[in-house]
């Protein structure tokens, strides 16, 4: 009963976290403000080490993590990292925002991706 | 489950080689399965001391011409290991020496991102216990490289003030950035430096604290140690002498860590 639940919470958690990955396209192409980095980069940086060494610990945290699984999810890197999807999304979005990162769609899934 | 460590230090000549091949050896000798990478590309050493010349190197699979595993050799039936002692050896030849002097960041983002490719390949493929890099001295790319791939890094550090000041500034401004567990060994001190420390507790507990990392062990200067370094390795072939012994309190304090 309670795992039947749970695997429902689950389902409808995944369905809310794709919706909202959805919105944030929406929002970017659309000149929002909110996925501005919340950290000045300059344009145009490789995501070597000492870029990375410059970056906010959370935003390190996810494109290392990134960088040893070469394409990803954000559920994937959520389960890397151990932050929730949504969160992990978020932190994606802003380092594609800043080109350090890439990201592309393959059916229904973004994968995120580091450009070598 | 396994770990990885990465062996690093602020200047040259720390002793990190010979503490990287007697702890890996040592580990293997325990019956462990170790992996050994040679990621000092700018004075590769563990050919020399394996006598070992690949069909590829490290610097190969960076540049995206083999596989991981095509870069390593087992040294464990040579050594009578119980343990594999995988070893994969960075290319000594000038050409590549000047060759990775002339890499540019792009080039480092390939190596950063084949680098922990590789070392999750190491572990899957051939269930290894323990991956070790060796890696260059101060901020070199891929000594940085190593310590993102590492889950505890290990410094080496003689006890002057030269590596005192550096270690405290890569320690904050490297190990910290990349949050990875770290500590230090305290290589080639001299017993005095130690008796006017006030015995070796004192004297490690004082480092640690001035660099502001754990103390993983501490090696007393040997001079014997520098003579026949690169032609030996203590922990096989001299399991009393002091050197193996202070090597086997580092190999169970980063089994702790």
């Amino acid at each position: 009963m309670v795992a039947d639940l749970l695997r429902k919470l689950n389902r409808n958690m995944e369905i809310v976290a794709k919706k909202l990955d959805r919105l944030i396209e929406v929002q970017r192409s659309a000149g929002g403000q909110v996925l501005r980095p919340s950290v000045p980069v300059p344009e145009n940086l490789p995501l070597d080490v000492t870029t990375l060494l410059g970056l906010p610990d959370h935003l390190r945290k996810s494109a290392l993590a990134l960088a040893s699984l070469r394409e990803a999810t954000a559920t994937d890197l959520s389960r890397e990292t151990g932050r929730v999807r949504a969160v992990e999304s978020d932190y994606l979005n802003q380092l594609v925002s800043m080109s350090l990162v890439k990201k592309k769609r393959k059916g229904r899934d973004v994968y995120f991706y580091i450009e070598t | 489950m396994s770990k990885t460590l990465a062996f690093h230090s602020y200047k040259g000549g720390t002793g990190k080689t010979s503490l990287v091949v007697n702890l890996g050896a040592l580990y293997a000798k325990q019956g462990a399965n170790v992996c050994l990478l040679d990621y000092d590309f700018r004075a590769p050493s563990l050919n020399v001391l394996f006598k070992s010349k690949p069909e590829h190197w490290l610097n190969d699979y960076l540049e995206g011409n083999c596989e991981i595993g095509d870069t390593l050799i087992d040294q464990s039936e040579r050594f009578h290991l119980p343990g594999k002692l995988w070893v994969g050896f960075s290319n000594p030849s000038l050409e590549a020496l000047k060759e990775i002097m002339t890499k540019d960041r792009k080039w480092e983002v390939k190596a950063l991102t084949r680098t922990l490719a590789g070392k999750k390949e190491i572990i899957a493929e051939k269930k290894v216990d323990y991956v070790i890099f060796d890696t260059s001295p101060g901020a070199q790319y891929s000594s940085i490289n190593a310590l993102a791939g590492a889950d505890v890094v290990c410094l080496v550090m003689k006890a002057d003030e030269f590596d005192l000041e550096g270690t405290k500034e890569l320690s904050k401004g490297v190990y910290d950035a990349l949050g990875r567990k770290s500590g230090i060994v305290l290589n080639k001190i001299p017993l005095e430096q130690i008796a006017a420390g006030g015995g070796a507790e004192k004297f490690g507990k004082q480092i640690a604290s001035e660099v502001g990392l754990p103390l993983v062990g501490m090696i007393p200067c040997m001079c014997e140690l520098m003579a026949v370094g690169g032609k030996m390795i203590y922990t096989l072939e001299k399991p009393d002498h002091t050197f193996t012994r202070s090597v086997a309190q580092v190999a169970e304090s980063l089994k702790k860590i």
